[in-house]
């Protein structure tokens, strides 16, 4: 049984066509990459599979059963989450806040208070808890989402470039983190920046203008001829 | 059909078209700030009012309505632009400036309608302009004065001049351009600050000289502000924020409604029917009738 | 600690203020009205101050309550004291299934249907005259006895009191409870919120439903307090007013709409003959809360202070610098 299967997802903004038609598929534990130039509706498919937006049609299952229509706060629930392009913390709030409004879920299975630290501290985020979030850094602010995704055990987490806007120090420690965030979840990763798909992904796949064009392993995805001229070699030349 | 009915029916059909003219022509004053600079005026009524009153003023002072017009919408220019320097500026790079600036002019609302009961509310409690051009004209069987013709004309060539503005003059499309995407208008060149204080000046200028229109054509009181913001407002929301198609023909639509209401009931009713219009739009279409 | 002791301070002056002003009819009087916008305000800072949502149909709901306790005291002979509580739920429950498809909404379309919606009621309060009768108003109307003696003068006043004070360590209570971080969420950032498991809307509900029972609460002790309700009672300018008690004051505070109430609440009773002037000025208290002060009176309090603990440090640590040195050597 998949993770994740998304069957002919579509979707369309007026006149645009974000999504055609696209099929992804995601086994337990595998951490999938998603590539694709600006505009090629990898943003739109998080936001479909995670409950903010409606497909116009295809299905949705997560961990075999149907999340078509289902809320965001309901499929936080299930264990499915994610993060934004856009960094998203609670901007007013400390930060220790931010870990307790993250805690509200109330899961059975919450982490006990030592683990908590654990993860705070694995995060390197315990000297700023008093802080407001808005006030850290970039870097600082995109641990305190993982953070904050991580205290809900999630099974799967979409990170929507994760290290967009890092310096190449702190891309670094990021695929360091996600390395290690591989043995507590799952984790859907969209990306521009190779180096992340290369180090993190099992498998890649590619979306272009809405289609999918590709799905293997990144090192022949990164290959392929068809997605070096389309997209490496267009977008990032 | 009988005379009287017929008249009857000529009256409600040229109220129906004065009345119509003149919410489009505010509603659209009060939606190209909305679309444009995304400012909800929830004082547009007592702008409104205000030219209203200001031209009843010169008028009594001697002035024919033809000069208090111009000179009401040259100090009603002045006047945005103070309100533009003092207020409305402050909110250009508000994220959430549409409840700001709708608060904001809810007070201002407070505050003119006070002004305006400790001065022309003492005054007098029932205005009216004196009008452009006497006469009347038979229209087949139908008499109507020509100051309403007048005025009627006067609605429809303003909107007609505006409509083709935002088409086709090079202000009008920059003003288009910043309506659909502030961002990309703004690397594109344009200017959006000045189209934002454009669009405002254009606004407000619509507003006043609604007002004088509609004190053309009936005697007023001071509750007509409430009325015309209602009006406005549901008409904006009905016919899709930001489109001026919609103003036009919901304040069309709006217009003709009242003129109807008012032969079997008080105007209230047909107040409360913009209301409740409204308020099905905002629950089940917020995007409007005439927005893709 | 401090916080606590400024609440004991102020519920015990809330509770003394009515024998203290008893030889002035008049200042009790203002006091029992400031009482009652208090936890009106309360209310309203609840889902303006931690929701971040602005009802504007609050003084309607509270019509509601006011005209459906009157009905019941009236043509049904029940006791003030059970004809509130059920003209409260009622109302409360109106003002949800008003407000509900509405809470959808949020920001300028929140606040604009909530307008419309006051609109709506305020017409109808006019125009359907069998329980309100029209724009005459309802007067007479009793207060409510206790033990077969009709509460008057001080008494009332006090009952006021403990209205308020009990209306305030409520909303102080909620807003630390895990529903009252639930809402801090969703004013921070309603999508985040959902992201993280909270179901917006259906929190945004509870906190209408238990604004609307304030507002509701507080329109009952209005009409038997005044003696005299209308249209004009329960408009949109009376919604405006408590607004801007909260957010003079400074919304998301417990004291803050403390501050903006007992500030705000007397100058309609104090400017009797100038009601015109009285709108222009919270007309322009409005503009200057909205532009210059959005924290109000408690967060530009607040802001000093800490410019001034910011000011302080160099001084400070200086002084630590030269004692540790001292130290070292
Ligand atoms: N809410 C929306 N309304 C209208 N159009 C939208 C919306 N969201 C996305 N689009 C359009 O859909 C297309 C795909 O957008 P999307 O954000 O999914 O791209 P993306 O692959 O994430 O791009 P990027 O790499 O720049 O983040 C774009 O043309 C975009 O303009
Ligand atoms: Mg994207």
């Amino acid at each position: 049984m998949s993770l994740l299967q998304v069957d002919g997802i579509s979707r369309h903004f007026g006149g645009v066509t974000a999504l055609r038609n696209v099929d992804v598929r995601m086994r337990e534990g595998e951490t999938l990459g998603m590539i694709g130039p600006n505009g090629s509706g990898k943003t739109t498919f998080v936001n479909i599979v995670t409950g903010h937006l409606v497909p116009d049609g295809g299905r949705l299952l997560f961990k075999g059963t149907s999340i078509a229509g289902a809320a965001p706060h309901h499929l936080a629930a299930l264990g499915l989450t994610r993060t934004y392009q856009a960094v998203r913390v609670f901007g007013g709030l400390s930060v220790r806040k931010n870990i307790e409004a993250a805690l509200l879920l109330g899961l059975s299975g919450a982490p006990a208070a030592a683990e908590q630290d654990e993860l705070v501290h694995w995060l390197r985020l315990d000297h700023r808890l008093s802080s407001p979030a808005g006030s850290l850094t970039l870097f600082e602010q995109r641990r305190l989402e993982l953070l904050m995704r991580l205290l809900q055990r999630p099974s799967l987490i979409m990170l929507d470039e994760p290290v967009g806007g890092l310096a190449v120090t702190e891309v670094r420690e990021m695929i360091a983190l996600l390395q290690e965030l591989k043995a507590r979840c799952s984790i859907f990763v969209i990306e521009h920046t190779m180096r992340v798909i290369r180090e993190l992904a099992d498998r890649v796949v590619v979306l272009m203008a809405g289609e999918k064009i590709a799905d293997g392993p990144p090192a022949d995805i990164l290959r392929d001829k068809r997605v070096v001229e389309q997209y490496l070699g267009t977008a990032h030349a | 059909m009988t005379d009287a009915t017929l008249l009857v029916l000529a009256s409600t059909l040229s109220t129906g078209l004065i009345l119509g003219a003149i919410f489009a022509l505010v509603a659209a004053g009060v939606t190209i700030v909305y679309g444009c600079v995304w400012l909800p005026n929830a004082s547009n009524g007592q702008f409104f009012l205000l030219a209203a009153l200001a031209a009843w003023s010169l008028a009594g002072a001697g002035w024919s309505s033809a000069a208090a017009i111009i000179g009401v919408l040259f100090m009603g220019i002045a006047l945005s632009l103070v309100i533009e320097w003092v207020l409305v500026r402050r909110l250009y790079d508000v994220p959430e400036r549409n409840v700001a600036y709708f608060v904001v002019t809810l007070g201002l609302t407070q505050i003119m309608s006070g002004i305006f009961a400790m001065s022309w509310g003492l005054w007098s409690d029932q205005f009216t302009l004196p009008p452009l051009v006497d006469g009347i004209t038979m229209i087949g069987p139908f008499p109507m004065t020509n100051n309403r013709i007048v005025v009627l004309a006067i609605a429809l060539g303003v909107l007609a001049v505006l409509f083709a503005a935002l088409r086709y003059h090079p202000y009008g499309r920059a003003l288009r351009a910043v309506f659909q995407n502030r961002e990309a208008a703004a690397l594109r060149g344009v200017n959006v600050r000045a189209i934002y204080r454009l669009s405002f000046l254009l606004g407000s200028s619509i507003i006043f000289l609604g007002g004088m229109l509609f004190a053309l054509a009936y005697s007023f009181d001071l509750t007509v502000a409430w009325t015309m913001s209602v009006t406005a407002f549901a008409i904006m929301i009905v016919g899709g924020p930001g489109s001026v198609l919609g103003a036009l023909v919901v304040g069309m639509v709006f217009g003709f409604t009242q003129a109807i209401v008012s032969i079997f009931a008080s105007p209230t009713a047909a107040t409360f029917s913009y209301l409740l219009a409204m308020l099905a739009m905002l629950l089940f279409r917020p995007s409007g009738l005439f927005n893709r | 600690m401090n916080g606590r002791h400024l609440a004991i301070a102020l519920a015990v002056a809330a509770l003394a203020a009515p024998f203290v002003l008893e030889g002035n009819r008049f200042l009790a009087f203002v006091f029992g009205i400031v009482m009652i916008n208090l936890l009106w305000a309360s209310g309203m800072n609840l889902l303006y101050g931690f929701v971040g949502l602005m009802p504007l149909m609050f003084a309607g709901i509270a019509g509601i309550a006011a005209y459906a306790m009157v009905a019941l005291t009236r043509e049904a002979g029940w006791s003030f004291w059970l004809a509130t509580p059920v003209a409260a739920v009622g109302a409360a429950f109106v003002g949800v299934l008003l407000g509900l498809p509405s809470l959808r909404l949020k920001g300028f379309y929140f606040t604009l249907c909530s307008l419309v919606i006051q609109s709506v009621l305020t017409l109808a309060f006019t125009f359907f005259p069998r329980f309100t009768n029209g724009d005459t108003g309802l007067n007479q109307i009793e207060p409510p006895a206790w033990g077969g003696v009709q509460l008057a003068g001080v008494w009332f006043d006090a009952t006021l009191s403990v209205v308020a004070v009990v209306g305030v360590l409520l909303a102080a209570w909620i807003v630390q409870t895990r529903l009252g971080q639930r809402f801090i969420a969703i004013r921070e950032d309603d999508v985040l919120a959902e992201v993280m498991g909270i179901d917006v809307v259906r929190n945004r509900i509870i906190a209408f439903f238990i604004v609307s029972l304030y507002a509701a609460v507080g329109g009952c002790f209005y009409a038997s307090y005044v003696g005299f309700i209308s249209p004009r009672s329960f408009d949109v300018l009376t919604s405006l007013g408590i607004w801007l008690c909260v957010a003079f004051g400074g919304r998301g505070t417990i004291i803050g709409p403390i501050i903006g109430t007992v500030i705000l609440a007397p100058i309609p009773y104090l400017l009797q003959e100038l009601q015109a002037f009285k709108d222009v000025l919270s007309g322009v208290l409005i503009i200057v809360v909205t532009l210059v002060m959005p924290a109000g009176i408690h967060g530009e309090i607040m802001r000093r202070r800490s410019l001034r603990r910011a000011a302080a440090p160099p001084t400070v640590s200086a002084a630590e610098a030269v004692s540790s040195n001292g130290g070292a050597r």
